[in-house]
């Protein structure tokens, strides 16, 4: 017999998991009315992206009396229902797909912001990396031997800097974190963001914060190559740093929840 | 009847802080989230004020980390908040993996009953300030519940010995949902433990094929339910219009409070 709290999330799990709802699996415990399970999920639904393409797609909101597209439409869209059967609210997937509508919409509207594209891509991205399970509490075990929070100290050490997955590096043709302050303040014209190579780091700690960090060819190479099982030397290596300066922009990362450390293999 | 001593607010929506600042006819605001760095109107909105703190702290169904409690005693002294609020919420699996990201209630069982009173009772201990619980609505029964909502509540703030923050129209849709009459509902519940009451406005939700919570005025049919239910909470501290969105106007919450006011 499930403990009330596995109840408990076995209905969380039905009114957030589009597909787990039409199993026989959930259906025949019977335990609520079909009818009402499947409004309130799909209520559910689009209050949870509503909120969060308000969140993530601020600056195209800020731009819609220029695009004429406004990003937190689309959750009435034909588009959005047609992904409600799919939806598994807060899944990498589904955050994707939703995103991809959204950019999509704003896209179509044809406005001449000639940094609209990589905007587009920088806003999807955010809202694809918050995504996916978190932690909501700490544990009581403040010793985690798996995964310490800062770089450990000296040679020989056991653990392995690692990529955290969803962790994303985005190269842009404009420099948007020039431009995206200006276009929450007023602005009669468009805010225009310098045209220049730019790197952007998009990260997001365990607790589902995310954050986002200019980035340069080292953290690139440090996150491409930090899989789990290079030890720092090796990782120094390849990256072409000294281990003072790998330590160092390691424990950046990890503040920033784009790197753990794991203990190999 | 009206209490003279009773406050009348609103929630604090930034992107309306430039009203806010200069407001007259509102006692309180009711914080949702802390207030962003960038925010221009905290300073004169902070100063003016009384704040209550009505954020996310946790569930209780679990109990709160300390990463959470101290989070919680640090926006609790920020605000000067006389009260600090928490919902009977149980909206995230224990592993983390689904999140509704909306309140949601717990199944009404003695199991979740000593969850809550054992949680809260904890929570309480580590506050310098009382510590008041919200009621939510459910759409739907859950067939393993093993009492009515009032009944669970009623044991809750007589175990715990918190405060009751009640919330006008989370009682409103639950009648309108099971065919009842909204005061008749409204009475099962643990009135005389009632610190604050929310009071706002529903309009009718496709999905839902009926009412839900809106940032909307109230109707004219909830303010006199409001007026009813203030009257039956005599410890009753503060009434608040409880509208949190973008897509919300100063007109509507200035008007709403100024409506709620003159109801009561």
């Amino acid at each position: 017999m499930p403990s009330d709290r596995a109840l408990q999330d076995d209905v969380i799990r039905a009114l957030a998991d589009a597909p787990y709802r039409a199993t026989l699996e959930w259906r025949h415990q019977g335990l609520a009315d079909p009818d009402r399970v499947e409004r309130y999920a799909r209520f559910l639904a689009r209050h949870f992206y509503y909120e969060r393409i308000v969140h993530f797609f601020k600056y195209s909101r800020a731009l819609a009396r220029v695009t004429g597209r406004a990003p937190q439409a689309i959750v009435k869209s034909p588009a959005f229902d047609a992904l409600l059967p799919t939806l598994v609210l807060g899944s990498r997937e589904t955050a994707g797909a939703v995103a991809r509508v959204v950019t999509a919409h704003v896209a179509a509207g044809g406005a001449p912001v000639a940094y609209l594209a990589d905007l587009l891509r920088y806003e999807e991205a955010m809202m694809v990396v918050e995504a996916g399970p978190r932690v909501w509490r700490d544990s009581d075990d403040e010793g985690d031997a798996g995964s310490p929070k800062g770089v450990p100290a000296g040679p020989g050490e056991r653990y392995s800097p690692e990529t955290v997955e969803g962790t994303v590096l985005l190269d842009l043709a404009y420099d948007l974190p020039a431009v995206l302050p200006k276009l929450l303040q007023p602005w009669t014209d468009v805010p225009q963001a310098p045209q220049r190579p730019t790197t952007l780091l998009v990260a997001r700690s365990p607790h589902g914060r995310v954050a986002v960090a200019r980035s340069d060819e080292s953290v690139a190479a440090v996150i491409e190559l930090a899989d789990g099982k290079r030890t720092l030397e090796e990782l120094a290596q390849g990256v072409g740093l000294q281990p003072a300066e790998l330590r160092e922009t390691l424990q950046g990362l990890v503040d920033l929840g784009a790197v753990r450390f794991s203990t190999g293999s | 009847m009206q209490n003279a001593e009773l406050m009348v607010g609103a929630f604090y929506n930034p992107h309306l802080g430039r009203e806010l600042a200069v407001a007259t006819g509102i006692d309180h605001l009711a914080m949702a989230d802390p207030p962003a760095a960038n925010d221009p109107w905290w300073p004169a909105v902070s100063g003016r004020y009384t704040l209550l703190l009505h954020d996310y702290l946790g569930q209780l169904s679990e109990p709160l980390d300390e990463r959470s409690i101290q989070r919680a005693r640090a926006l609790a002294e920020l605000y000067r908040s006389p009260w600090v609020a928490e919902h009977f919420q149980c909206l995230h699996s224990e592993d983390g993996r689904y999140n509704l990201n909306y309140v949601f209630p717990p199944l009404y069982t003695e199991a979740f009953l000593d969850r809550f009173v054992r949680n809260a009772c904890a929570l309480k201990a580590r506050l310098d300030q009382p510590l008041v619980m919200e009621n939510i609505p459910g759409f739907f029964d859950v067939k393993a519940s093993q009492m009515p909502e009032p009944t669970w509540l009623h044991r809750f703030f007589e175990a715990t010995g918190t405060g009751f923050l009640l919330d006008l129209p989370h009682i409103w849709l639950q009648a309108h949902y099971h065919d009842m009459a909204a005061e008749r509902w409204l009475v099962e519940f643990p009135l005389e433990h009632v610190v604050e009451l929310h009071v706002a406005g529903v309009e009718h939700d496709d999905d839902l094929a009926g009412p839900w919570i809106a940032p909307v005025e109230p109707s004219d049919e909830m303010l006199a339910f409001a007026a009813y239910a203030v009257s039956r909470c005599p410890r009753a501290k503060a009434v608040t219009f409880d509208a949190f969105s973008p897509s919300l106007t100063a007109e509507v919450l200035f008007r709403s409070v100024e409506r709620i006011r003159g109801a009561l």
